[in-house]
């Protein structure tokens, strides 16, 4: 029989609790007999809540994987002050003093961020500047540094110019430097990381540039202190050659135990290098090379400050989103762009062209997974429009007229600080909030691109999903347990039937509305050649295809002149189960979620406002931001 | 085909326009003087934007109650629990929360606190007694025999036989004491900032006549501050004045800070908002005062129900009766049956009204609540979701019967409560600028914080004047609502000629139901001193038209009750605009809050009824449509 306790419980008077506060006569604590907790003695049985069944990650931790600071010789000539500790405190939220004074914070943390200096010279210009002895030695880096302690913008330019027409003074690569530059990245991502709270990886930029052609990779190891301390990062100046950088980390995993991946960026300016069908001498790639590089580059940074890397409108020639914060001119160098280079340079092509080389090798090189980050030489991590500080410190940072000050050249053609993209963001699906947990999640590629705003995007492929699914609160759970999330792989083919997909996305919801949920899917048809489709899947509003094939736009609620927009259009979510119209079982495919929002003002339009000036015409002042999820790959059964 | 390069093309046109600049700094690197100090564009910076969500009041093995009824769950178990592990419950099933909570506060019970645990474990000290043997071997020899103590303990009581060292102040007292410290290091150990929030908390249960006067006591303050006192019992007094007087006496020693959120209102049979003082005279200024400064908040919704509203009192708001049934028979023992007249002084709303108008009478109003929900869990499980309810006590965790449990020793062929009666709910959400103990606190004291009945939706009501009709779709929403207005829990100042307008944004649950409509709940004082209510329907999903006497058609239902199931096929997922009160009198003090509710989901009867195989009781209610309630903005008249 049941009684009420609590007024029992109330009850047991026990005298001396009559005035709590009265001091005890005697001792003023007694020894509690329960050190070890009662809940001990209660044996496991079965699980009720759905929770402790979960193995799949049920959130997203957003993060930047490409950030340079002071240790940066080009980010150090920029005129960067702020080092790996402002870069972590910006990170984490916290406001902190910009280069130029002022003071600047993120609108919302950050989950997690890699610090990823150039390993070339990493830490030199700094130390030449704090009166390295050895240093001090070369009469040519006196004299930089007499030009550094100008403190101007003037001096500093001399010193790069020096750099870059008479070449580096091989004592930057200084292995003492780079040892003590290592040293304090290290450490200081081991200060900043708190797991379950906040991630700092440690990590470098490999900053290989044949010609001027943009080889780069972001090395992001996912180990602590102790086994990074085991390696030196690797400079392109040891070699230019990806083979080489993948040597360099097989041997890392090797002799530590521990793991790392590579991920490529700015495909956009090497110039038909970075996602090649042939070697340079024209000859196959070879089984070793793609199978190489599948092992350690897993995913590939597709949207960044200097450009989004998604597609480009000569390849795409049918995707009216396709033209979006391209940057084509050319290399560093100023070797022009052609239009044979391009198929080599962006992420839709790559993936088509890496079904071709699967074809060839039995390896896919190019089942990539995608990632955004910013790539900022700033020291900050910020990719939001209203609150973009820029691609680096010499004049990019936030002034009246950084839109046309140049932010870099190519060759003798400067680019002007409008072409800048104030993007882009990693999303990673994991479990935790861990170096292990997100780093894993990059390597099976459960991750997707922004351009910048914090939209939640899953996709899930499988064989039987149903309409209903997409309106099921537990979405999630029946994605995972009917199919495979993005990044993912879809073979066996049971009933002869086309794959669907569960794709669900919710605006950022301190950001903008969503325009439209589209299918993007690379195939290659059997003669060997591959073509590609956007499916427009979902959208906000009572818009219908039109006769052409195409949603009409959307609209726009963006009023320039105060750089606002209102959330009058567009949706909070999109969901919806699709399943390929044209699906053929023989095709290799991949298909990929892009989510639109709505117009928004691009931070052109809030520096116009913000600095009350007038930009040219061309100057693009609102844009449509986007995710790009990784895809799920479909391979037929084998024959 | 040659396609133009978009750079060649900039250069080209700004060559043509503005080229100048790009001349003049031809180099990288060449950097243009500041002209002037640039500010972070950031908007809305030192405006709390972080939502957060907790539980501040959860019993485990040290309330002599839980502990009775089977619970062996420790504070750092609750707050592993809470912070989302995996932990086994006192009746071996495994527990999870499926999202973590971000800040728990464990409120066990200051009297005899701790004190079941060491008569279980055989502390000694009590040892020295024959009875107090006899009952540590009965709470050992399973549950029947540790219920038995439990009743042999209140006999005891009242006969005057309670073992010798209980009633010792010499061997109690340290006891207590000890438990306590240990409990305030526990919380220290487990709070993080930014990650977990462990507030330090007990509760103060008054239940004079089982009429429920519970107060659950939180501080803002660690284990330095907090050791320097004991919690306060009821024993002491039952008296909340003693209880204020307690809680003035803790900031002036330690310099810490500390307020009390009474809780089920709904079970006090019309004391908890009487106008009236505890020995029955009228409540003065000097009471109202008190009152107000110590009370900032009201528990609205828990597991024994819900204490928004009654039918009774709100015979034209069809969404009253929510969370009311069983409840709303009597008091919390059901010694005492409720009667009409008690209900004014037991729902959250009525009590609103009737501050205005204390308020009007005295000076002060009294009862100027903001509102949370939390769960009053007895188990160590904060668990407010219907699909993983951890229920009330112990032997409540699930199991095949316990829908058909006796909860309340029922009066019989009078009244009985039934276990289907529970509330999985509720939590409690903050706005705060970072997730410490300082800034969860400070939300609580200045009531920027709402309550849910378990679903984390994501609600923003500022109240001012001039929000135009583009602020609610604004993506600066939040900051054109700080400066337009004051968010919820604050005082609206308004010029003369000026009228009231309202920014409510409502955003569902991200991994729950869509949103069934958007409600403003007003209440104020008329001219002739009677108080008013009135329920405006705000915002809606679907194509839905108001009908003629103002009231909204529902929504329909998803729900499948024996999948125990539902879809959000119906509702919206966002529902956000600007509300201009259409009758507003500037010479009327009032009030303003917002109700939120989902569209129908399974309660967790409909769930236990799938996952056992069991049939649920006739007049089970399986369904419901779970809401949020804000905490009000005030008007008051110059």
């Amino acid at each position: 029989m049941k009684f009420n306790f609590l007024v029992g419980a109330s009850l047991l008077a026990l005298g001396a609790c009559t005035v709590a506060e009265a001091p005890a006569p005697e001792a003023l604590e007694a020894d509690l007999t329960n050190s070890e907790p009662t809940s001990q003695q209660i044996s496991a049985g079965p699980h009720y809540s759905a929770a402790t069944s979960n193995t799949h990650p049920t959130r997203v931790y957003w993060g930047d994987t490409h950030l340079h600071t002071n240790l940066s010789q080009d980010a150090f000539t920029f005129g960067v002050t702020l080092g790996a500790d402002e870069s972590y405190k910006f990170a984490k939220g916290e406001p902190v003093v910009a280069t130029h004074g002022e003071i600047a914070q993120l609108q919302r943390p950050l989950d997690f961020l890699v610090v990823s200096d150039h390993a070339e010279g990493l830490g030199a210009m700094k130390a030449l500047l704090d009166g390295n002895e050895k240093l001090l030695k070369v009469e040519r880096l006196q004299r930089w540094r007499e030009e550094f302690l100008k403190g101007t913008a003037e001096a500093r330019n001399a010193v790069a110019q020096d750099g870059r027409g008479n070449g580096w003074p091989l004592e930057l690569e200084s292995e003492e430097i780079k040892s003590d530059s290592w040293a304090h990245l290290r450490g200081a991502a081991e200060r900043y990381n708190e797991p379950g709270k906040f991630t700092a990886f440690i990590g470098f930029e490999w900053t290989s540039s044949p010609g001027g052609s943009n080889l780069h990779r972001v090395v992001i190891f996912k180990d602590g202190a102790e086994k990074t301390g085991k390696t030196l990062p690797f400079s392109q100046n040891e070699s230019d050659k990806p083979e080489d950088l993948w040597k360099y980390l097989q041997s890392y995993e090797t002799k530590t135990g521990g793991q790392v991946l590579a991920i490529p960026h700015n495909g956009n300016i090497s110039n038909g290098l970075m996602f090649p069908l042939l070697q340079e001498n024209g000859q196959p790639l070879g089984a070793a090379y793609v199978e190489t590089r599948s092992r350690w580059e897993p995913i590939m940074e597709v949207t960044q400050i200097k450009g989004d890397g998604e597609t480009h409108a000569f390849l795409s020639p049918n995707d009216e989103f396709a033209n979006y914060e391209t940057w084509d001119f050319g290399n560093f160098k100023g070797v022009l762009k052609t239009d044979d280079m391009l198929e080599f340079e962006y992420a839709r092509s790559a993936l088509k062209n890496g079904l071709k080389l699967e074809a060839d090798f039995g390896t896919n090189p190019y089942k990539l997974g995608m990632i955004g980050s910013t790539d900022s030489h700033t020291a900050l991590s910020t990719a939001d429009e209203d609150n973009f500080y820029g691609k680096h410190s010499a004049g990019m940072e936030p002034q009246k007229n950084r839109w046309k000050d140049p932010v870099g050249k190519g060759g003798d053609q400067a680019i002007p600080g409008f072409m800048m993209a104030a993007s882009g963001s990693a999303a990673v699906w994991a479990k935790q909030n861990t170096r292990e947990s997100i780093w894993d999640a990059m390597k099976r590629k459960e991750v997707y691109a922004t351009t910048g705003p914090r939209m939640t995007v899953r996709l899930f492929g499988g064989w039987n999903f149903q309409e209903a699914d997409a309106y099921n609160p537990d979405l999630a759970r029946i994605g995972y347990a009917g199919g495979v999330p993005m990044g993912g792989d879809l073979s066996a083919n049971p009933a002869d039937q086309a794959p669907t997909f569960l794709i669900a996305a919710a605006r950022d919801p301190m950001g903008a509305n969503l325009d439209r949920v589209q299918m993007v899917k690379g195939w290659r048809a059997t003669d060997g050649e591959t073509h590609e489709q956007v499916y427009d899947v979902k959208w906000a509003g009572q818009r219908s295809i039109g006769a052409d094939g195409k949603l009409p736009a959307i609209g726009s609620t963006v009023d320039v002149a105060n750089a606002t927009y209102s959330n009058s259009i567009g949706a909070a979510e999109l969901a919806i189960v699709w399943q390929d119209p044209d699906f053929d079982a023989k095709q290799h495919a991949f298909y990929y979620v892009r989510v639109l929002e709505i117009p928004t003002p691009r931070w052109t339009g809030y520096d116009a406002k913000y600095f009350e000036t007038q930009m040219a015409p061309m100057v693009r002042l609102q844009h449509q931001e986007r995710a790009y999820t990784s895809p799920i790959w479909y391979t037929p059964n084998a024959e | 085909m040659k396609i133009i390069r978009t750079i060649c093309y900039s250069v080209l046109v700004l060559a043509g326009t503005a080229c100048q600049p790009v001349e003049q700094a031809k180099e990288v690197g060449i950097q243009p003087e500041p002209a002037e100090t640039v500010a972070a564009q950031s908007l809305g910076h030192g405006q709390p934007d972080k939502l957060l969500w907790g539980d501040t009041h959860l019993h485990t093995s040290n309330s002599a109650d839980a502990f009775s009824f089977g619970a062996r769950l420790t504070p750092a178990d609750a707050y592993r629990f809470a912070r989302g592990e995996e932990v086994v419950s006192s009746s071996g099933l495994k527990a999870q929360l499926a999202r973590p909570l971000d800040f728990l506060v464990v409120a066990d019970h200051a009297e005899g606190l701790g004190l079941s645990v060491e008569l279980f474990n055989g502390n000694p000290l009590l040892m020295t007694d024959a009875k107090a043997r006899r009952w540590h071997d009965m709470l050992n020899a399973g549950p029947e025999q540790s219920f038995k103590v439990a009743k042999e303990m209140i006999t005891s009581l009242s006969t005057g036989t309670l073992p010798e060292p209980i009633t010792n102040p010499k061997t109690v007292v340290p006891l207590l004491r000890a438990t306590w410290h240990r409990n305030t290091e526990v919380a220290d150990e487990f709070n993080t900032p930014g990650v977990f929030t462990a507030l330090i908390g007990y509760e103060y249960t008054s239940v004079p006549q089982g009429n429920n006067l519970h107060r659950v006591v939180v501080f803002r303050d660690g284990k330095a501050k907090t050791d320097q006192i004991l919690p306060f019992s009821a024993l002491g007094s039952e008296d909340p004045e003693d209880l204020w007087a307690v809680l003035a006496r803790y900031e002036q020693k330690t310099g810490g800070q500390v307020l009390a959120i009474p809780h089920n209102s709904n079970l006090s049979n019309g004391r908890m908002f009487a106008r009236v003082d505890f020995a029955g005279e009228p409540i003065d200024e000097a009471y109202a005062t008190d009152r107000a400064r110590w009370e900032p908040l009201v528990e609205i919704t828990q597991i024994k129900g819900d204490s928004e509203s009654h039918p009774f009192l709100s015979p034209n708001d069809e969404f009253a009766a929510f969370g009311d049934a069983g409840w709303d028979l009597g008091n919390l023992s059901l010694q005492q049956l409720k009667k009409p007249e008690m209900l004014a002084g037991d729902y959250v709303r009525e009590a609103l009204k009737t501050g205005l108008d204390l308020g009007a009478e005295t000076g002060t109003n009294p009862f100027k609540y903001g509102v949370i929900g939390s769960t009053d869990s007895h188990t160590g499980l904060s668990t407010a979701d219907d699909n993983n309810f951890f229920g009330k006590h112990a032997d409540s965790e699930p199991k095949p019967d316990r829908i058909r449990h006796v909860v309340n020793g029922s009066i019989p062929g009078r009244a009985t409560r039934i276990g289907w009666q529970y509330q999985a709910g509720g939590y409690a959400a903050v706005w705060a600028r970072e997730n410490t103990r300082e800034e969860v606190w400070d939300a609580l004291k200045r009531k920027e914080v709402y309550g849910t009945t378990g679903p984390r939706m994501r609600v923003r009501f500022f109240g001012g004047s001039g929000f135009g009709a583009d602020d609610a779709k604004s993506a600066n929403m939040a900051g054109i609502g700080y400066a337009k207005g004051v968010p919820m829990g604050g005082d609206m100042e308004l010029d003369e000629g000026e009228t009231p307008s309202f920014l409510v944004a409502a955003m569902k649950d991200p991994d729950g139901a869509n949103l069934d409509r958007v409600q403003i709940i007003k209440g104020w004082r008329g001219i002739d001193g009677e108080t008013y209510e009135q329920i405006y329907e705000v915002n809606w999903a679907g194509n839905r038209t108001l009908n003629e006497d103002g009231k909204l058609s529902s929504i329909g239902s998803t729900v499948n009750v024996s999948d125990a199931s539902y879809d959000n096929s119906i509702g919206a997922s966002e529902l956000s605009s600007i509300w201009q009160d259409p009758d507003f009198d500037p010479d009327l003090p009032s009030f303003y809050y917002v109700r939120v509710l989902e569209i129908p989901t399974p309660r967790w009867p409909a769930y236990d009824a799938k996952r056992f195989g069991v049939e649920m009781p006739e007049g089970t209610q399986t369904s419901q449509q779970e809401r949020a309630y804000t905490s009000p903005i005030w008007y008051t008249p110059k």
